[in-house]
């Protein structure tokens, strides 16, 4: 299988280098893997999270995704990367004057979809998230893990090759904390997505196969 | 309420320029055909022993563009009224010529000045009177008040620009939590910045069609009973119907130039 990430020596700074929250990190992740990253609080998991889908440069060392080394990117081929990856946030990042079904379907609008493709997309998304119901409401009508579950749909949406998500289940209850590991679970296993996850704690009940990387002391670490 | 004071605040300085682009399409073709009857109007007045034909005094200079001789027997009757014919032919007689001279084009009081020191090259000519000094005041002043004018919109319409840019600014800082979503998911810059393009174009069409509306009142209500003479004269030329392209093609204009230099004074909306 094919590298999907690959780090080499890569630092990241914000304060133009001044202040480096990652240095020399080295490794790589492959097609299908999921991937859990942990470490404590302002260690720099979101940080890399970031890095990865190419909102902080690299300040050293070599960041490549999806084929695209993000050490020097143009900012239109940077717009056709973030197309292929499925980002979700712990605060959701929905747009509140959107439905629920338009929150979903987000990804295929910027991608130009037509209107029946995205209609027809947006029942398919939101019957697997089991939110159906709820397509004609506005996300601040729906609970926090119906938020992020609307969250989960986009990021689906387009079948990405990556999902890159930040502490997903961090606002979470246990009920809902399942059901979206469980999608991301099915999205890693069904669909040979590369899921990798930024979290402060790894579920206690996880089926996959995956690998686990800590962040600390500016190093990234593999340690499962 | 929200809603209509926003647009408010980015309709209102658009229409201030608009209105300053028309008021100043109609004052320019309104002092138009004044200024052309400022320049026609104009002509010197040349004293001579001798009569001169009009080619004469085209090789003595060549802005000269009609001459007309004024009857020397229309001014003896307006001066020597009661006299008899015989002594009115005497004072005929010791009359010089007078000519009525206008020019091409309207000059300055220097060129005039040069006119005048050619004709008097022929020996013939006593005197060129140029009448410079009132009909330049009356013109200048005319230029002048033309320039305030002009001025006056320009800055307007900078102050103006600078309202419309300020208010796109807060529609921007508005729409940033679906801008910065957008950008997330890779969104080009066109398509996530397509709200404030919808919204500017929406109020340009309403600024343009407000201004309108100003002016067909002015022309077909206010014109008519205003009592100012250039303006009863040139009423159909206040507004013309090509006018609201000019104003819709100015307000595109304006508001293209306004959402591209909020959008790209700050680089990217995202954290």
């Amino acid at each position: 299988m094919s590298n999907v990430i690959t780090a080499s020596h890569l630092t990241l700074a914000y304060n133009n280098g001044k202040t480096e929250i990652i240095k020399d990190a080295t490794f790589s992740i492959k097609q299908g893997e999921f991937v859990f990253i942990t470490g404590p609080s302002g260690s720099g998991k979101s940080t890399l999270l970031k890095a990865l889908y190419g909102q902080l440069k690299p300040s050293e060392g070599d960041l490549v995704v999806g084929g695209l080394d993000l050490t020097n990117v143009r900012q239109g081929r940077l717009q056709e990367l973030r197309t292929h990856l499925g980002i979700i946030f712990q605060d959701y990042k929905l747009v509140n004057e959107w439905t629920v079904a338009k929150n979903a379907i987000l990804p295929l609008m910027i991608a130009g979809y037509t209107i029946d493709v995205q209609e027809t997309q947006a029942q398919r998304l939101l019957k697997h998230v089991k939110l159906s119901e709820h397509a004609d409401k506005y996300p601040l009508e729906l609970s926090g893990g119906e938020q992020q579950r609307v969250g989960v749909a986009r990021a689906l949406s387009k079948n990405p090759a990556v999902i890159l998500a930040d502490e997903p289940t961090g606002n979470l209850d246990d009920y809902s904390s399942n059901v979206i590991w469980d999608l991301m679970e099915n999205a890693c296993e069904q669909l040979d997505t590369t899921v990798l996850v930024v979290t402060h704690k790894i579920p206690s009940v996880f089926s996959l196969p995956y690998r686990h990387f800590i962040i600390e002391s500016k190093g990234v670490y593999e340690v499962h | 309420m929200k809603f209509i004071k926003n647009h408010l605040m980015f309709i209102l300085p658009l229409m201030a320029i608009l209105l300053g682009i028309e008021f100043y399409l109609v004052f320019d073709r309104t002092t138009d055909s004044y200024e052309e009857g400022l320049k026609e109007r104009y002509s010197m007045l040349v004293v001579s022993k001798e009569p001169i034909e009009f080619s004469t005094f085209k090789s003595l200079e060549n802005h000269v563009s009609s001459v007309k001789e004024i009857e020397r027997e229309n001014i003896v009757a307006k001066v020597a009224k009661g006299i008899d014919d015989s002594a009115s032919d005497e004072i005929i007689m010791a009359l010089p010529y007078f000519y009525e001279v206008r020019l091409d084009s309207y000059l300055d009081l220097d060129n005039l000045e040069k006119i005048k020191a050619n004709l008097k090259v022929n020996k013939n000519i006593k005197k060129v009177e140029t009448f410079g000094s009132s009909h330049g005041s009356a013109y200048r002043l005319f230029k002048f008040i033309k320039f305030t004018l002009k001025l006056f919109l320009f800055f307007i319409s900078i102050v103006s620009l600078f309202l419309i840019i300020k208010q796109m600014e807060i529609w921007k800082y508005a729409h940033k939590e679906r801008m910065q979503v957008m950008e997330i998911f890779g969104a080009p810059l066109m398509l996530r910045s397509g709200i404030l393009f919808k919204i500017a174009f929406l109020d340009a069409f309403i600024a343009t069609f407000l201004t309108s509306l100003v002016f067909l009142y002015v022309k077909l209500v206010w014109a008519g009973v205003s009592g100012i003479d250039i303006i009863v004269k040139n009423q159909e030329k206040i507004f013309k119907m090509s006018d609201i392209g000019i104003l819709l093609f100015s307000a595109l204009f304006i508001v293209i130039i306004a959402v591209y230099f909020v959008v790209f004074s700050a680089k990217g909306v995202e954290e």
